[in-house]
């Protein structure tokens, strides 16, 4: 890979690498997902500037270039990422479901002829004081 | 109270039916059935929770909108945690018949675990169904039949009666959208007792139906097959205990 490649590829990676950690600070992302991107970034850093390294996962993939399995890498990734970010909505909508069922259940409005006389003589609900 | 079945409740699930809901209610209190009522407003943006604290009427109030299998499913967990020993269900649209509320629960009393009013078994009246949604019904039928060994025609049918057991087991889990043959299938699977029954349906009086949009039309199939097939699969490992 040429010199001017690297640059590039670094250059870009420490530019994720700054907008993760100040998404962070933004708390727009939490820990957990600021340290793999990190750690992905990292890698691929490694990756690049480290010729034997990606040499080896060249040939490893059958790749023709090296820059080339940094790419079936990258694909790679955010694939699994795709994956289990659909997984984690899907839970989320899961506990959201859930979540507001149980609120719909604890709140279930009873016709006023069967409702039971509420204490200090205020109607259920009464915003008066 | 039906003296053979104990303590009984219609769930309605509703969304956005402030036109219907006042007439379907009316209608089934004319039936003096002897059930409670509640309806489960899925979140509707209408004005029928407005309408629904006018009408006196039990309601359970979705925060948001959640889907129909999930209205249904609360209906399910709040007569799980009631107490209820059976359990109707109807749509709000005002397709479904009151008076045939009592066809269902003779099927209960029968011995069945679950009743499914349907539009298509023999003997129900003539109703108006697009060819390929009827082509679509009969191949979930078969489908049904094939893998859960239920004979079902009407599988889409929403007018149901169900014993504790059966609601007290789908409160449990529940498909958010198109709970369809996937249900009839797990049943089948779980060997509840099923059985249809003739149901007259009516044209629907307003809203419209939630497999009507082309988007459902493509989705629904493939939703359908998956769910059935995850059902089989879940069951299997179910059982080898895992």
């Amino acid at each position: 890979m040429s010199l001017q490649a690297k640059m590039m590829i670094t250059l870009l990676l420490l530019g994720n690498a700054v907008l993760v950690v100040e998404l962070l600070r933004k708390r727009k992302l939490t820990e957990s997902y600021t340290l793999l991107w990190l750690f992905v970034i990292g890698f691929t850093a490694i990756a690049t500037w480290t010729d034997r390294l990606l040499n080896f996962l060249a040939i490893f993939f059958g790749a023709i270039a090296p820059v080339s399995a940094l790419t079936l890498l990258s694909l790679v990734f955010i694939l699994v990422m795709l994956i289990y970010f659909s997984m984690k909505i899907s839970q989320l909508g899961r506990e959201l479901k859930d979540l507001a069922q149980e609120v719909a259940l604890r709140t279930v409005s009873i016709p006023a002829a069967t409702t039971p006389p509420p204490d200090h003589g205020e109607a259920e609900g009464d915003p008066r004081p | 109270m039906n003296r053979n079945l104990g303590k009984g409740i219609i769930v309605i699930p509703a969304y956005n039916e402030v036109g219907t809901i006042a007439g379907v209610l009316r209608e089934i209190e004319a039936e003096h059935l002897g059930m409670d009522i509640v309806v489960v407003d899925d979140g509707s943006r209408d004005g029928m929770a407005d309408l629904l604290e006018k009408l006196h009427v039990k309601t359970i109030s979705h925060p948001i909108n959640l889907g129909y299998g999930a209205a249904v499913q609360t209906g399910f967990k709040y007569a799980a945690r009631k107490g209820y020993d059976y359990l109707v269900m109807m749509d709000a649209d005002g397709q479904h018949v009151p008076s045939q509320v009592r066809a269902l629960l003779e099927g209960l009393e029968s011995g069945n675990d679950i009743v499914i009013g349907s539009r298509l078994a023999a003997g129900a009246a003539a109703y108006r169904i697009p060819a390929f949604r009827r082509a679509g019904i009969a191949f979930f039928s078969l489908l049904a039949w094939l893998l859960g060994g239920v004979h079902i025609r009407d599988v889409t049918s929403g007018f149901q009666a169900m014993r504790r057991e059966v609601f007290m087991a789908l409160a449990e889990d529940y498909p958010v959208d198109f709970p369809d043959a996937d249900v009839i299938v797990l049943l089948g699977r779980k060997r509840f007792r099923i059985r249809e029954v003739p149901a007259t349906v009516r044209e629907r009086a307003g809203g419209k139906s939630m497999y009507s949009s082309m988007g459902t039309a493509l989705y629904y199939p493939f939703k359908s097959f998956l769910s059935t097939f995850i059902v089989l699969l879940r069951l299997f490992r179910e059982r080898r205990g895992r």
